[in-house]
């Protein structure tokens, strides 16, 4: 057991970041063509939509309250077309629900598995853990919003959108920013527990609460103050689309998941492990 | 137990603990809510040797070893590993360390080979082709994806994973579950290359041989509480051997008082049978515990047919162990020490 020095030293550099990375690769692609998927059914039909009056005529008969909750208020505008049904519905749903798992399953899975245990009896500390695997949460995510930006600036020339591409570039970071929200409190859930599926609980509450209070907050003066409550509000409210990302929300959202990150590597250090 | 050397408490080494300790456990306790996992657990184990630890599922096997590697925190007490405090030690520490954990549980589409790799990327230098050495040792396919690997090929790659990097120190959580007989074997032999080389191996089992073939001393867990650490040679000495002797030209009740007599005899039952010759004799079964040579004695006179006189069953005498009479018979509910371990035990007080 004398070490020699001769030993082979090859190490990876990145060595947990690298295989939180790695064991997501097929799930990055499927949610990768999940999304392809909805860009290409949502914006190519936008032409069809703005040239009938029939379309502008079953927008105007729908009630108010539905059309508020969709975000469907600036629908005849490329850009509001675009935010109210790509980054507003089912781009959020689907990327806070792989977001969210992603989060979740990092620590939470892993040390309901098992595996944790393992990995943090090597050498590595779980501040060490904590940051690298919420670093290849953020990549996952920044790589899935790379990919939106990419194919909505592809087509809005063909589906005549008219979209303002800085806009477009300040609504995708803002989009990641809620999505990478999500998925943060997604990990510290699991970290406080140990349990994968508090973990989801924790994050889609932030992804549910938030949209549920943005569209109460829609409906009336009343509830208004709920916006101040719902991320997705801060994200989407003020129509990054065509008035550009608010410096605070991006603040919010980049600066409120490093902290989570932050509590959860805290809170992590603090645990007894798979018990 | 009368041969066994009952741990004091605390235990002599606790005081001065020896410089060249691999593990020096003092007094260590862990709580889990309500429950009380494990209570002042103190233990030594010397540099190159092998420490095996048994008992029932549930006494805190796993708690202990996880408290070592820093992966649960003791509520009190500490341990020192490889002279470090294993409170808050850092990753330097657990990289001269080789970890099998008790629930192996290996998932994914990675194949052995490069999950070995991920392991080998986080702990400590790896020899080149060793990992290929130990695979082929164990008849391990390292190409397969570790989700299709069998309950006891998993538990191989952790056992290479444990041993690949040589740590000066492995601890092993019951590493022959799910292996095969024959891989058992070859794991046993692993071990006593690794304290031929120097390496120290901390090891938990509640199979007893396993123990017996690999371990220089063992400590028995019961309830949170180390009963006893005792060398395997002194273990078997308080075992019990299965007797049975056929004698002809002796009367049932004169041979059962001749060895009723006797120390450590018990559960003697004689009786009187046909030989297969057709003539009278008289057959005794009875367990003898501690020497063999006052029984030769009172034997050596009679005209025996036969003599059997088992080896001693260790299991037996660990056995016993786990079961053991209070000294005060206080109802305890059971301490909950693993996730898996339930049931209700009786509480025994600390050996004075």
């Amino acid at each position: 057991m004398t070490a020699s020095t001769e030993t082979d030293v090859r190490r990876a550099p990145l060595p947990i970041f690298g295989k939180a990375f790695a064991d997501g690769r097929r799930a990055l692609l499927g949610w990768g063509i999940g999304i392809a998927a909805a860009i290409f059914l949502y914006l190519p039909l936008y032409p069809s939509m703005i040239g009938t009056s029939e379309m502008q005529k079953l927008i105007d008969s729908l009630p108010r309250a539905l059309i508020r909750t969709l975000n469907y208020d600036q629908i005849s505008t490329g850009a509001g077309y675009t935010q109210a049904t790509v980054f507003g519905l089912i781009g959020f749903l689907l990327m806070s629900i792989a977001s969210i798992g992603w989060g979740a399953a990092m620590l939470g899975g892993d040390e309901e598995s098992g595996q944790l245990e393992l990995t943090l009896a090597h050498g590595v500390t779980r501040v060490q853990v904590v940051v690298e695997r919420f670093a290849a949460l953020v990549l996952k995510v920044l790589l899935i919003t790379a990919l939106m930006f990419v194919l909505i600036a592809l087509l809005n020339g063909p589906s005549q959108l008219g979209i303002d591409v800085g806009y477009l570039a300040q609504t995708c970071l803002l989009f990641a920013g809620l999505v990478l929200l999500c998925g943060s409190v997604a990990m510290l859930g699991g970290a406080l527990t140990g349990r994968k599926v508090w973990g989801i609980g924790a994050g889609a509450f932030v992804a549910v609460v938030g949209y549920v209070f943005n569209a109460l907050g829609n409906q009336s003066a009343d509830l208004e103050w709920l916006h101040g409550l719902s991320p997705y509000y801060w994200a989407f409210g003020n129509y990054p689309m065509t008035n550009g990302a608010p410096p605070l929300a991006l603040l919010a959202f980049y600066g409120g998941s490093l902290l989570v990150a932050a509590v959860t590597a805290l809170v992590l250090r603090q645990r007894d492990i798979g018990v | 137990m009368s041969h066994v050397e009952t741990a004091s408490w605390p235990h002599p080494g606790a005081s001065s603990p020896p410089t060249d300790a691999a593990i020096q456990a003092v007094e260590i306790t862990k709580r889990f809510g309500s429950t009380q996992a494990l209570h002042g657990v103190t233990f030594t184990v010397p540099r190159g040797s092998v420490f095996g630890v048994i008992g029932p599922n549930g006494a805190g096997k796993t708690t202990t070893m996880r408290a070592l590697l820093d992966i649960i925190r003791p509520s009190s007490g500490h341990a020192t590993v490889l002279g470090t405090d294993s409170r808050n030690a850092g990753p330097e520490l657990r990289r001269r360390i080789g970890f099998l954990p008790g629930e192996l549980i290996l998932e994914g589409r990675i194949t052995g080979r490069k999950l070995l790799q991920h392991y080998a990327d986080i702990s400590g230098p790896v020899r080149t082709g060793h990992i290929e050495e130990l695979a082929e040792r164990f008849h391990l396919d390292l190409a397969q994806p570790v989700r299709k690997l069998s309950r006891g090929n998993k538990q191989k790659l952790g056992i290479v994973q444990a041993f690949m990097h040589e740590p000066e120190l492995l601890v092993l959580d019951e590493p022959t579950s799910g292996l095969d007989p024959l891989m058992q074997q070859e794991f046993l032999l692993l071990v006593k290359e690794a304290r031929d080389a120097g390496q120290t191996v901390f090891l938990s089992s509640h199979v007893i041989s396993e123990i017996q073939q690999a371990a220089d001393e063992v400590a028995i867990l019961r309830d949170g509480r180390i009963i006893t650490v005792a060398s395997v040679e002194a273990l078997r000495q308080t075992a019990v051997r299965h007797l049975r002797m056929t004698a002809t030209g002796i009367r049932p009740a004169d041979l059962s008082e001749r060895l009723g007599r006797l120390d450590g005899m018990a559960g003697l039952v004689c009786m009187a049978v046909t030989s297969p010759a057709g003539a009278a004799a008289t057959e005794a079964t009875a367990t003898l515990e501690g020497a063999i040579q006052p029984f030769i004695q009172a034997v050596s006179t009679l005209d025996l047919t036969d003599l059997v006189l088992e080896e001693p069953d260790l299991e037996e005498s660990v056995l016993a162990l786990y079961t053991a009479p209070e000294d005060s018979a206080e109802s305890h509910r059971a301490s909950r020490a693993t996730r898996t371990a339930r049931g209700s035990r009786a509480e025994r007080k600390e050996p004075k």
